[in-house]
């Protein structure tokens, strides 16, 4: 009995593969690498805090699987004539974990925390734009905007509602509700082991109505090794593999492909090449386009992805609606690219291999984080650019240094960073030329007057068809001046253990884990649990 | 042994000294303190970037005007002599402060709010897992390392000797992440011997204390086997080069001569003296034992002060640096003072020294 550690004794003796029918119960153990701080996201900020908090609390509105807009709290909203004003309707008889009832009053006390300037977030700006919010009465709530802005309504499906009856009068900055908080959705915390797991169970309040699994554990194990070893030895249920686990470790070891389910979601960021514009010669459209056409991109994504990957050739997630299907990624050219380098005026006339122009070398330094992924696209890149006559160094550094005393003042040529492949269209802060001030996020110095009416009229503009129009054109002119090389978008790819049952495979846009209220452990599948 | 009696009436004066002696100790150390605090002030402002680049800065959601909002809430828009003199000013009421990260949790010690709720300290949660760890790893490192060097010593230069030196060497150079990959695989995966990794099994909380206590000391058996191995050489070779030093000396030979028994001239005579220089070791390893492995910490994912630290200087969290900083180097002094004072009692040649 001692030696008991939740293992199932029979653990290979049992047919994972055999279907069932769906039931209640059973415990669910997923890792994560870092441990939340609180699980109030507007202060948290971090991705471990997120990963738990949407299984406690519910927002206005949530995207469903090929994300698209649907109601989570809000039965239905609706958009006045002149785009200002946006009414959510709650859905009838919402209710918290605690029981008491959610209103109105909750949401209006929610967009006041984010909005005050007491509340220590980095996420207040969408919310600030809202000149007046208001609750005609306990289920309908009215924002208004001084003029249409589309983002709006993407920030309601990513503020988490909190409840006004727990936080009134309580500091949000360090309120203790953070480490115990009272939701509305599938999950309330059942108990937080410091430093080592969380553990959810189900709350039969839900606003959501009922998921199927009664507990979800999340251990927090930084290595990701370790977490592998956890995998292997049974221990945890499901954990994001990295292209060398899932394409080399696995089809090796039989005895894990027969526990473990393998899945493909499309990433959540792309990793691009971007210029300092500001700096010569990349402020020469040719030169850019010359760089990217020196790049092998599928040679990067066999290389570091083993093949697990995409190029993409917009900042969208592909197959949604935001993504051009007309525009294909640069080919691999490098005839095209020593061509379009000649025409800018750069010839090797000292022959050293390295091209010149009025005496000056092209010569640069790519930066980048300490991030095996973007460092082994960096040396593959240097290969490719050495062939067409560019010489290029690399430079890895610490995150918080090369943001600090790199990016902000704008001090370099070449660097290798993500984006992430937004839900939301706009991509105002990112590109818009009025976005360049130091520590603001157009930092390559974009600067195209077509394209900062592009994404001020996408902000104003809330019917989604004309937004596509608009975006799609945006993404043009982007893909022809090619201010960054897009080089590639990775998969997500977890490994679920088979004992799990009801997961849509192939994984819809939204990822394999949208339906996971619905995933289901059937009983003679389940671990031998120590009752309680 | 027996003192000659003229040192009797000497005794109150020494005590008195001795005193004396540790008072001005401790007053020096206060400066010495702010010094050390101060070098690591400038040292962690010199590094690029604060909680505001590293907490939510590429997140494009994260508008600039709120980052500089917080700054001026973390007064890190401030020069960084101000900023040192409002940690000074709160430090000096030995309040560390909150984190700037983690929800503004209290850096050193839990604090309660009005209704009662009690939020944990992170220094407080880390310290005690780490101190635990250490404390197994130093015990294993003595009770394995002193035999280990005493026979390396006795059979110096012969096979024994070797075998052990090599053992040793070789402990102290495996690159401890792999071997610990390669436990947690073999006692974890391919057998179902030890946990591997965290510090408690699910349903723990169920268990009652003599099971709970086993179950910790299996998830403990593992990293405290790791980080023993690489502290055996260092003081076993210290055990053995000291136990040749003395066996070479006169009163040894006379002992001999008189005809005591090896055991009595080894254990009774050799060991003793060779074991002073000990002291210093482990009165230098005592701000070691709050400071744990970085890379331990995270491949056995146990929540110590090792991990605790590369992520605050990773996250630019200037108070919990701070504090863990400041603690470590309290310590420090504190652990040099007790060594000296250990020494002066366990050797009265020290003693009359540090008296005059």
């Amino acid at each position: 009995m001692l030696t008991s550690c939740g293992k199932t004794p029979i653990g290979n003796t049992v047919d994972f593969s055999v279907e069932y029918p769906p039931e209640d119960g059973g415990t669910m153990i997923d890792a994560t690498r870092g441990e939340p701080g609180g699980l109030i996201t507007m202060i948290a900020g971090e991705a471990a805090a997120s990963a738990v908090a949407q299984n406690i609390f519910s927002s206005l509105l949530r995207y469903d699987k090929n994300l698209e807009f649907e109601g989570e709290l809000a039965e239905s909203w609706q958009v006045s004539p002149d785009q200002k004003t946006i009414t959510f309707k709650l859905k009838p008889d919402l209710k918290w974990a605690d029981g008491k009832p959610l209103t109105s009053a909750d949401i209006l006390f929610t967009w006041k925390l984010v909005t005050d300037d007491k509340t220590r977030t980095p996420y207040g700006s969408d919310y600030k734009l809202v000149v007046r919010a208001e609750t005609p009465d306990a289920r309908t709530f009215r924002v208004t905007y001084a003029e249409p802005y589309a983002p709006a309504v993407n920030s309601w499906a990513g503020l988490q509602i909190l409840p006004k009856h727990l936080l009134q009068g309580q500091d949000i900055n360090n309120t203790p509700f953070a480490r115990n908080p009272v939701g509305s959705h599938y999950y309330k915390l059942e108990k937080w082991r410091s430093g080592e797991q969380i553990s959810l169970v189900r709350n039969p309040l839900s606003t959501q109505g009922p998921a199927r699994i009664e507990r979800l554990v999340s251990r927090f194990i930084p290595d990701e090794a370790s977490q592998f070893l956890e995998l292997m030895a049974n221990n945890i249920d499901t954990m994001i593999l990295n292209p060398v686990q899932y394409a080399r470790i696995f089809p090796a070891r039989p005895e894990l492909e027969q526990k473990f389910g393998l899945y493909k979601e499309l990433g959540n960021s792309y990793t691009y090449l971007g210029f300092n514009l500001k700096h010569k010669p990349f402020d020469d459209v040719r030169v850019r386009k010359a760089i990217n056409y020196a790049i092998n991109k599928q040679e990067l994504i066999d290389g570091v992805l083993l093949g697990l990957g995409e190029p993409v050739s917009s900042p969208y997630k592909p197959g949604t609606r935001w993504t051009n299907p007309n525009l294909a990624p640069y080919s691999y050219d490098p005839e095209k690219a020593r061509e379009l380098l000649r025409q800018a005026g750069f010839k090797d006339s000292n022959g050293d291999g390295i091209l010149e122009r009025n005496g000056k070398p092209l010569s640069f330094e790519i930066l980048t984080n300490q991030n095996k992924q973007r460092e082994m696209s960096a040396v593959l890149i240097q290969r490719r650019l050495k062939e067409v006559g560019i010489d290029v160094r690399i430079r890895v550094l610490e995150w918080a240094s090369f943001i600090g005393r790199f990016i902000k003042t704008g001090d370099f040529d070449m660097v290798v960073l993500g984006w992430s492949l937004a839900i939301d269209p706009d991509q105002y802060n990112i590109w818009h030329s009025s976005q360049q001030a130091p520590g603001q996020f157009n930092f390559i110095g974009y600067n195209n007057s077509r394209v900062d009416r592009l994404l001020e009229k996408g902000r104003m503009e809330l019917d989604p068809d004309k937004r596509m129009k608009i975006y799609h054109e945006f993404a043009q002119i982007l893909q022809e001046e090619s201010p960054i090389v897009y080089l590639f978008a990775g998969y997500g790819l977890p490994a679920i253990h088979k004992r799990i049952k009801g997961i849509d495979n192939p994984a819809p846009p939204a990822g394999i884990g949208h339906n996971s209220q619905e995933w289901y452990i059937p009983k003679p599948l389940r671990r031998t649990e120590i009752s309680q | 042994m027996v003192y000659p009696k003229t040192i009797t009436p000497h005794r109150d004066q020494s005590v008195n000294d001795m005193l004396k002696y540790l008072l001005q100790r401790l007053f020096w150390m206060v400066p010495l303190l702010i010094g050390i605090s101060l070098v690591s002030f400038l040292i962690i402002h010199l590094a690029p970037g604060d909680i505001t680049t590293t907490e939510s800065g590429f997140d494009p959601k994260a508008s600039e005007e709120s980052r500089q909002k917080l700054r001026e809430i973390y007064n890190l828009d401030k020069p960084v002599i101000v900023q040192y003199g409002l940690w000074l000013q709160r430090m000096v009421k030995m309040d560390f402060g909150t984190s700037f990260a983690s929800h503004q949790r209290p850096v050193f010690w839990q604090t309660k709010d009005k209704e009662g709720n009690v939020t944990p300290g992170m220094i407080q949660e880390a310290l005690p897992i780490t101190l635990l760890i250490n404390v197994l790893s130093l015990a294993l490192i003595l009770v394995i390392a002193l035999p280990l060097g005493v026979v390396s010593a006795l059979t110096q230069n012969r096979a024994p000797d070797r075998a052990i030196t090599l053992f040793v060497f070789v402990g102290f150079a495996i690159p401890g992440f792999w071997l610990a990959l390669l436990m947690m695989y073999w006692t974890g995966v391919v057998h179902d011997w030890l946990p591997i990794s965290g510090l408690h099994s699910q349903g723990a909380e169920s268990m009652n204390w003599f099971a709970r206590a086993l179950d910790t000391l299996k998830h403990l058996a593992l990293p405290v086997f790791i980080s023993a191995l690489s502290g055996l050489a260092g003081i076993s070779l210290f055990v053995r080069n000291g136990m040749l030093d003395v066996l070479h000396q006169d009163y040894i030979t006379t002992a001999r001569a008189k005809g005591l028994p090896e055991n009595t001239i080894v254990y009774g005579h050799a060991l003793r003296n060779a074991l002073l220089p000990l002291i210093t070791i482990l009165g230098l390893s005592i701000p070691g034992l709050i400071g744990g492995s970085v890379i331990a910490e995270s491949i056995f994912a146990i929540p110590g002060m090792g991990k605790l630290f590369y992520d605050a200087v990773l996250m630019r969290d200037f108070p919990v640096i701070m504090g863990i900083l400041t603690i470590g180097s309290a310590l420090t002094l504190l652990g040099n003072l007790l060594a000296d004072i250990a020494y002066a009692w366990a050797d009265p040649r020290v003693r009359r020294g540090v008296m005059q």
